[in-house]
């Protein structure tokens, strides 16, 4: 599969500030790809970069095969993008900021249809001011997508958002995917890359420390399933690290505790058959799962660790 | 780009006529101008004729100073330009859509302005409008790239109104535009000469008056012209598309560059001795009249010409020896007579007009034989435009310039009162130019 988007050794600086450090990653076709970091990560800093907001100090872009520094008007043309803290003047109607914006393109979508695809029919002749929250984030989402482009870049755009409005952006995103559309995004929740992201770059200190799909990323970062449990009566510490894959036990009191395992499978029919032979009941259980918040706590520690 | 920028010039007018605050400064502002300067100067002759050339050029200066600044910025806090720099190809048809937007809202309040004058005050309409029009666009020019470099440099909109406020007020104050550079004192009429609020008053004047044209219409065109591609080139170097932008070339630097046209034109006409403010020439109000007043006037209803009011004699009639002798010595003295060769040509007409309506009120007995000697020596004495000019001024203007109410000198008796005098060489104006423009019998 051709990329959409190819980042080399991309290098900004702020003074004696580095926002970007020899940042490479690529993008391929009809791929939803998630950034994930924490603020000043340099995710925007990237961002801007691609879209022509920033100038980079070294390195190179190309967009869809054309190179964005030579020829940066026609990657321009290829590319949607969603911006935050992009408002549009309060006198504004949808109708009319999507007709405008269309205007400076080659390729165009048809406004009807846009404001159609993104829900905007009951909206699209009032002025912005009087849009919700939820609107006004559908508006800018259909703007990115004004030029038909085959690259689309979302700066965290359910930022603000309740979850009802997210869901419905969420579902938006992935619609988008099925007609092809190669999206970037960013965001601070970290499910949601999970959930929408066939693959995410996590980005500390402007350098990517990960890069992988999510179930991936989980997998390699070696954080363990954990077990919770309860029992009716108090269990000896020491007997529960002898079962099979128990790494390491946490009590929080006589009755409960948590284990750290290698094998849940082994580990559940050992310790049930355990209890089982002290007569001791299991009153609650409840398996961990790694989530992505964990490996990017871990990845972005080592990293922190290393440096 | 064609349609980006013809879409964007589209939505900017739009969405301006949604706005209370662009219509309040756009058009109210410009009307109170108005209505201050007449209050003040509504007694010139021709009312404000000399004050146009200000009000306009402070609505121009609004509108690029504050106005187009202020929506600029406001959009670029609200981070909308940071939108359109995703746009290939965005800058110029977004700037060109923008100064032509602004242009249109400034052009169409100075209309307004020159319209209102005109109904309220009886201002003339620009007589050359040529010149105007060439000097408006001059003006819009330099004052409007003028507002491209504030809206740059403006950190944010109070600071607009800062930026702009340091323009305005000097511009205002001692630069020509609100205060006449006649009334202010020598030092101000020297420091007025680098600032541009000079030249795009005393441009636009010629359109309304007969001052400053040739030589000093040219030059003023061209320095308005230079500072406004200064300006233009500065205002897009240093223009910002979000507020975060960092700049990677030296701000003050470019500002000193717009600044130099002003700097240069300044040094320039103080060393040629060309700081002097242009002299107010007194307006010929009746070479001022268009050709759409004079068609306005009416020949209908005027009294007949062998009637007792005002008759005119058929050209060569016959008369007795001693009544004809009589008319050859006024005929004679009409020659010599001192207000007939007055220097303003309307004025001398006016004063020929009342030889007639003297007679006529005095009921000579040769009334009507005397009128149309007075027509014959004003076709014999002045230019076809003078004749049609001063008749026309008689006629649309009868409670303007001098009136004689006797002229014994000439041989006719009686001393009439000045209003009645005034009314029948009204009347004698209407008959001559109808006769003149072949709308009546000679």
């Amino acid at each position: 599969m051709a990329s959409a988007l190819v980042v080399s050794h991309l290098k900004k600086d702020y003074g004696s500030v580095h926002a970007v450090k020899d940042l490479s990653f690529d993008v391929l076709e009809g791929e939803i790809f998630g950034l994930i970091g924490p603020n000043g990560a340099g995710k925007t800093t990237t961002l801007e970069c691609v879209l022509g907001l920033n100038t980079l100090d070294s390195g190179s872009i190309y967009v869809c095969g054309f190179d964005l520094l030579q020829k940066p008007d026609a990657g321009k043309e290829l590319i949607g993008a969603q911006l935050q803290n992009s408002q549009l003047p309060d006198t504004m109607t949808p109708r009319q900021a999507l007709k405008l914006c269309g205007a400076f393109y080659k390729t165009r979508g048809d406004v009807n249809q846009l404001i159609e695809r993104f829900q905007l029919n009951e909206k699209a002749d009032t002025n912005f001011a009087s849009l919700s929250g939820g609107q006004k984030q559908r508006l800018s989402l259909a703007l990115a997508f004004v030029n038909n482009p085959k690259l689309v870049i979302l700066d965290e755009p359910t930022v603000g958002l309740d979850p009802k409005a997210r869901k419905e952006l969420h579902e938006l995103i992935a619609e988008q995917r099925k007609r092809g559309v190669t999206i970037i995004f960013t965001t601070h929740y970290l499910e949601e890359a999970r959930s929408l992201c066939d693959r995410i770059a996590l980005i500390a200190r402007g350098s990517i420390i990960a890069i992988d799909t999510p179930e991936a990323l989980i997998a390699k970062s070696k954080v363990m399933v954990k077990i919770k449990l309860r029992t009716s009566a108090p269990v000896l510490g020491e007997r529960l690290s002898e079962l099979n894959h128990v790494l390491s036990i946490v009590r929080k009191d006589d009755l409960n505790c948590i284990i750290e395992t290698s094998s849940v499978n082994k580990t559940i029919t050992a310790l049930t058959s355990y209890l089982d032979t002290q007569g001791i009941e299991l009153v609650d259980l409840q398996i961990i799962r790694p989530t992505l918040d964990d490996v990017f706590k871990t990845l972005v520690n080592a990293e922190g660790s290393e440096d | 780009m064609v349609k980006a920028f013809f879409y964007h010039l589209q939505l900017s007018l739009k969405l301006n006529f949604k706005s209370k605050q662009p219509l309040i400064y756009g058009y109210l502002v410009p009307i109170f101008f108005l209505i201050a300067f007449g209050a003040v100067f509504r007694n010139g002759n021709p009312p404000l004729i000399h004050q146009m050339s200000q009000l306009i050029t402070i609505s121009a200066l609004g509108g690029a100073c504050f106005g187009m600044p202020t929506a600029l910025v406001s959009e670029r806090e609200r981070g909308w330009w940071r939108r359109y720099r995703l746009f290939p190809r965005g800058l110029l048809p977004l700037l060109a859509s923008t100064l032509v937007a602004r242009f249109i809202l400034i052009a169409s309040a100075a209309g307004l302005q020159v319209v209102l004058a005109h109904i309220f005050y009886g201002t003339p309409f620009p007589i050359h409008p040529i010149h105007f029009v060439v000097a408006y666009c001059a003006v819009a020019f330099a004052f409007l790239t003028m507002g491209l470099v504030i809206a740059a440099v403006a950190k944010d909109v109070p600071a607009v109104q800062a930026l702009g406020q340091c323009i305005f007020m000097p511009l205002i104050m001692i630069g020509g535009v609100g205060v006449p550079l006649l009334v202010l004192p020598t030092w101000a009429q020297k420091v007025a000469t680098f600032l541009p609020g000079k030249y795009a008053c005393e441009a636009l004047q010629s359109g309304f008056t007969s001052d400053g044209h040739g030589a000093v219409f040219r030059l003023n065109i061209l320095v308005l012209f230079v500072m406004g591609v200064c300006a233009a080139i500065v205002g897009t170097k240093l223009f910002r598309w979000g507020q975060s932008d960092r700049r990677t070339i030296n701000t003050r630097l470019w500002v000193i560059v717009t600044l130099l046209p002003w700097i240069t034109v300044g040094i320039f006409a103080l060393k040629t001795d060309r700081w002097h403010p242009l002299a107010e020439t007194p307006v010929d109000e009746a070479m001022a009249i268009t050709e759409a007043q004079m068609s306005q006037i009416s020949y209908d209803n005027l009294p007949p010409d062998d009637g007792t009011v005002t008759p005119v004699a058929a050209p060569n009639a016959d008369l007795p020896q001693e009544a004809s002798a009589r008319l050859d010595l006024i005929r004679s003295k009409l020659d010599e007579w001192t207000p007939g060769h007055t220097k303003n040509a309307a004025q001398a007409i006016r004063y020929l007009l009342c030889v007639a309506a003297v007679a006529d009120v005095n009921e000579d007995q040769i009334e009507g034989n005397i009128a149309q000697v007075v027509f014959e020596h004003i076709q014999d004495s002045f230019t076809p435009a003078e004749v049609e000019h001063g008749l026309a001024w008689v006629a649309l203007y009868p409670a303007s310039g001098v009136v004689v109410t006797s002229v014994p000198e000439l041989k006719i008796q009686g001393d009439f009162y000045e209003q009645t005098i005034r009314v029948r060489t009204q009347i004698y104006a209407v008959k001559f130019i109808g006769r003149v423009r072949h709308r009546l019998a000679n």
